[in-house]
């Protein structure tokens, strides 16, 4: 089962479509992966469409916006064309990620961007990236971490938000499977690690990491690199 | 089967529903997909219209802009009203997707900002097939779709039984992990066990 999902003003957010990019695909990649976030996200959009369209009577300060429409100028435009049930048709773009000679299964928001994501590269230990282009200020990417790796302990200028696409991992508090959305803040301090098992997430984050701890304090001048 | 839904249809048109009654709106939709009523194009457009363009002048806070929105998302539900699947939800929520997208997509128009998402990369609202990428494992061809179900015959009966939920039933893993009380991680080894005898014995067998 998931545990952690995202938060009802990110569910809310993500239906109206007011969330950066970035958090966009992470909160619409857990949608695909989450049946009880698809029920929540399908009641958000009734009540919304409810809220729209459910008054009998448009209220007063509107009631002079049927004026617009009283000539059915727009009405007769609209009709005249001859209805096109074509076009549209989603390319079968790839659904599949490719590392190291696995093969990840995308889920369908990951899928519909698979143009988006870019080259892997190898980082520190046996952990990899591959961003995700997308406009906005903050930074989307993958992040592959082998089994028995460990991240060093650090924490974050901004919010940081995981997604787990396929697999396992384990902070200080908990652990980490598939589907599961974890948001953490600038405050806290976590050391991600795999054990037996491989894990692939997504990640957003609104500023480069910040090392905290030891000898990987030195890998600070590179946490830029490291995400942006 | 045909004639008695249209017959139904009809009835209502006649009668004094109005748009916001679901079943009514639903049954607009279908005939204006099917035979592209104009009547019923019309019913649908003097209750949504106005509502929309309350809607979006709310949004945008421009009369010009709130129309072109209703222009689009009407122009939308008179050619793709046959997208709409009264199984999924209200006529009145499927309307109100198109008018969301059209909205994300009108923010970001004059922008022209590099890899910006658009509506339909997110929400896939009036796309012809959105159904079969939805899967947790896509099959690599239809032929090995369509062989499925007689080389399933050759699984053991576990891997069989959590084939036949994913791609006969159209669960995704998740929910053949709970329905079966295992964990995923077995729900994924299976699968992956069973695709690949599954190739095995297409392969052989070519
Ligand atoms: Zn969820």
């Amino acid at each position: 089962m998931i545990k952690f999902h995202p938060s009802e003003e990110h569910l809310f957010h993500y239906v109206t479509g007011d969330l950066s990019p970035a958090m966009l695909m992470m909160v619409g990649t857990h949608v695909d992966m989450c049946s009880q976030c698809q029920r929540h996200v399908q009641h958000i959009e009734e009540d919304l469409a409810q809220k729209v369209f459910g008054q009998r009577q448009l209220p007063a300060e509107f009631a002079a916006a049927n004026d617009s429409f009283a000539d059915d100028a727009m009405l007769a435009r609209i009709m005249a064309q001859a209805p096109q049930p074509t076009s549209m048709v989603m390319d079968k773009s790839p659904t599949e990620l490719v590392l190291e000679g696995k093969r990840f299964q995308l889920p369908a928001t990951l899928a519909r961007n698979h143009h988006r994501i870019g080259h892997w590269h190898k980082l520190i230990g046996q952990m990899w990236r591959a961003p995700v282009q997308i406009s906005g200020e903050d930074v989307l990417t993958f992040i592959y971490m082998a089994e028995n790796t460990r991240v060093p302990e650090h924490t974050h200028k901004g919010n940081e938000a995981t997604l787990v696409v396929n697999g396992v991992f384990n902070d200080e508090t908990s652990e980490y499977r598939d589907g599961d959305f974890v948001f953490l803040d600038g405050s806290v301090k976590h050391t991600p690690q795999t054990r037996d098992e491989d894990c692939l997430t997504l990640a957003a984050l609104d500023a480069p990491m910040h090392f905290t701890s030891g000898l990987s304090r030195l890998l600070n001048p590179f946490s830029s690199l490291f995400f942006k | 089967m045909q004639t008695v839904t249209e017959t139904k249809t009809k009835r209502n048109i006649m009668s004094s529903a109005q748009p916001d009654d679901p079943e009514h709106a639903a049954a607009l939709l279908a005939l204006v997909a099917t035979e592209q009523s104009r009547q019923a194009f019309s019913e649908l457009f003097r209750y949504f219209a106005p509502r929309l363009k309350a809607y979006a002048t709310r949004q945008f806070g421009n009369e010009q802009t709130a129309m072109d929105l209703v222009q689009e998302t009407m122009t939308n539900v008179w050619n793709k009203a046959h997208l709409f699947k009264p199984d999924r939800g209200s006529a009145s929520t499927w309307i109100f997707t198109i008018a969301r997208n059209i909205r994300f997509d009108f923010l970001r128009k004059n922008k022209h900002r590099q890899h910006d998402l658009s509506a339909d990369e997110l929400w896939p609202v009036l796309a012809e097939q959105n159904e079969s990428l939805d899967d947790d494992y896509a099959l690599d061809d239809d032929l090995l779709m369509q062989q499925l179900a007689v080389y399933c015959e050759a699984l053991p009966k576990a891997q069989r039984t959590v084939i036949e939920l994913i791609y006969v039933a159209g669960k995704s893993q998740q929910e053949v992990a709970d329905a079966l009380g295992i964990p995923l991680g077995t729900v994924k080894s299976r699968t992956r066990l069973a695709l690949q005898k599954l190739r095995e014995l297409i392969q052989s067998d070519d």
